[in-house]
């Protein structure tokens, strides 16, 4: 966990700098709300930059949780968050019953299933389901 | 008082209620029954189809799945060693053990039975607390609300999960995600990175679907390796009363730990079932069967699991604040039909409070009917391939994300808070921390704001007033004792590492 520790306090103490510095082109509001907009996200900024040092200083002074986070298979991972990624792009183009068969039967198949029929079958039967109920019961235009 | 139940009476016995909580509850148990599902998912990704719905019975229906998924936990716990839901972790241990000795019918029996009482007796619990609760917050005012909502924060930043660095730094990124938007007091977009979807900030049913569901299902792909399958002829025993008997002390320590766990911000029940059955232990004539096949190590975690769906409730209903990830669902629900929860909801829209009331009750016997007759289904579906369930689930999650607002900006929501929400697991973060900050963020801020406005800017009025001073100076202890304690240990350790020399 050290090393992620470290990683992610770099990274939340630069998100709270930039979260503080957009706070400034916050136009602000009418003259009797004595805070104004932008009080309450610098107050979180500074506490969320207190907070990331105060993980950074645990972290390089060897406290962190020893335990390494466990394995993981982040082949598989990243190619399902691609995917779904590529979906999400792509729906609004190519429309919701030529995509979601593609995206639901390359899911199956990453995630080991490799029998066509069952794969086919599901990729399918869950399009259709979902259409039924979110465009014909709900009445949700999809693209 | 009467008419108001009967008014909710009149809602939860309509044609339609009934029907929805039929298929809440059966959802619920299947949803619980998966190990890959737990219960606040199984509720999150239900949220997009009540959207055409009548407010109370989205409400009702919602509740139905908590109930459920209480008792779908317990399946898998018993039968594959495999809780569906944290808060069946505990039933594992005495559950198993009795289904390899051949009992495992009698111990689902037990499971069901205890459960309905417990999630009955929530109820009555429920109403009995939140009636007079809903008074009281009647009187808060801003700098109250304020501290409320910092103290709710605090708890949940402490007592859920291991780290209280880490969970603090989740509940400040809720809060952070719940700034961006046109800001509510003035009207002034902030935070909108020049978008014009993020002028109405962060969807809280997007951010929920994705904080909860989504990362279930990136955490399944990326690490699980699944569970086993159920082998065989499995039924559903019900105790006869003789046996029954026998098990009231557990239950009643089931019902007394479930109260206290809804009413403080908690993880859903597992808790209270683990403590459940430590002092179900301990009150036991016979703690000795105990982890070698006790019915009572069942009846104590499970009704404890199950009173927390009725008392968690209670900070929801009377305050507007969620204790637990099945509370936070609840009040997304709520905003979603534009209802604003806390103590007004009793006056004003009592056929909603008063219809989940009597919808409840009717859910837990539901679960009762449903958990007997829908074991052998809900089996079936345990045992579907998990590559045929993870695509099924992903597919719903995106299409039911465009729904909400008819638009792609919430499919990227749902993926980016999946996977926000996947590495905090994943690094040790406090997932409901954060959500309960992005649900508190306008009330802590608003109220903050609107109490300096009625003080002309004296910061003094958050500690005059006797409740908002004593509810920060709690919020302020629960953060500060774990630090206390450190550093006395570390000092002590320091102390005595030059004596070992």
């Amino acid at each position: 966990m050290r090393r992620a520790d470290l990683l992610v306090g770099l990274g939340l103490l630069v998100f709270a700098g930039l979260y503080f510095s957009q706070s400034f082109s916050i136009v602000r509001g009418f003259a009797s709300d004595r805070l104004g907009p932008a009080f309450f996200p610098r107050l979180l900024a500074l506490a969320l930059a207190v907070m990331a040092v105060a993980l950074l200083v645990r972290a390089a002074s060897g406290r962190s949780d020893p335990e390494p986070p466990p394995r993981m298979k982040i082949g598989v991972f990243i190619a399902v968050l691609v995917l779904a990624t590529a979906y999400v792009f792509l729906l609004p183009r190519v429309g919701f019953l030529f995509a979601t068969p593609v995206l639901l039967g390359a899911v199956i198949w990453l995630l080991g299933m490799r029998q066509w029929p069952g794969l086919i079958a599901t990729a399918a039967g869950v399009t259709l389901a979902l259409y039924v109920v979110f465009v014909r019961m709900l009445h949700v235009l999809l693209p | 008082m009467f008419e108001r139940f009967a008014l909710g009476a009149q809602i939860a016995f309509q044609p339609l209620s009934l029907l929805m909580m039929t298929v809440g509850v059966a959802w619920g148990i299947i949803g619980g029954a998966l190990p890959g599902i737990s219960g606040s998912m199984a509720m999150a990704l239900l949220l997009p189809l009540t959207f055409g719905m009548d407010p109370a019975v989205a409400l009702m229906m919602l509740a139905g799945v908590y109930i459920g998924a209480m008792y779908g936990g317990s399946i898998s716990a018993i039968l594959i060693r495999t809780p569906g839901t944290p808060g069946a972790a505990a039933s594992v241990i005495d559950g198993y053990e009795l289904h390899k000795q051949g009992f495992g019918a009698k111990a689902l029996g037990v499971s069901l039975i205890t459960g309905t009482v417990g999630g009955i007796a929530s109820v009555f619990i429920l109403i009995g607390l939140a009636v007079p609760l809903s008074k009281v917050a009647l009187a808060f005012g801003p700098p109250e609300y304020f501290a409320l909502g910092v103290f709710g924060l605090a708890l949940i930043s402490s007592f859920v999960g291991r780290d209280l660095l880490k969970g603090m730094i989740s509940g400040t990124l809720g809060l952070i995600l719940a700034t961006a938007g046109t800001d509510p007091f003035s009207g002034t977009p902030r935070f909108t990175l020049g978008s014009i979807d993020l002028l109405t900030g962060v969807e809280l049913v997007a951010g929920m679907i994705g904080l909860f569901a989504v990362s279930e299902v990136f955490y399944q792909i990326a690490e699980s390796e699944g569970w086993e399958r159920i082998k065989g002829k499995v039924s559903t025993q019900l105790p006869a009363w003789v046996e029954l008997v026998k098990l009231k002390t557990a239950m009643i320590v089931g019902i007394v730990m479930g109260t206290i766990e809804g009413l403080l911000p908690g993880g859903g029940g597992a808790i209270a079932a683990f403590i459940s059955y430590d002092q179900a232990k301990r009150w036991s004539k016979h703690p000795e069967e105990f982890g070698h096949g006790s019915l009572e190590g069942i009846a104590a975690p499970e009704t404890a699991n199950n009173v927390v769906t009725g008392t968690a409730m209670i900070p929801l209903l009377t305050f507007g604040i969620p204790g637990s990830n099945g509370a936070a669902i609840m009040l997304a629900a709520m905003l979603l039909h534009g209802i604003q929860a806390g103590p007004q909801l009793f006056e004003r829209t009592p056929q909603i409070v008063y219809g989940l009331f009597v919808g409840m009750l009717v859910a837990n016997v539901l679960m009762l009917i449903l958990g007997y007759l829908a074991l052998r289904p809900s089996i079936a579906i345990v045992n579907v391939r998990r590559p045929y369930l993870f695509a099924g689930i992903l597919g719903l999650v995106l299409v039911g994300a465009y729904s909400i607002s008819n638009r792609m900006f919430e499919v990227w929501v749902v993926l980016i808070t999946g996977l926000i929400g996947y590495g905090m697991r994943r690094y040790g973060y406090n997932v409901l921390a954060m959500v309960l900050g992005l649900v508190l963020g306008f009330i802590v801020e608003a109220n903050l704001r609107r109490s300096l406005l009625i003080s002309i800017g004296n910061p003094w009025v958050f500690f005059t007033r006797p409740i908002s001073g004593l509810l920060l100076t709690f919020a302020l202890i629960t953060l500060l004792w774990p630090i206390l304690r450190q550093v006395r240990e570390d000092r002590r350790a320091r102390a005595a590492a030059p004596a070992r020399g």
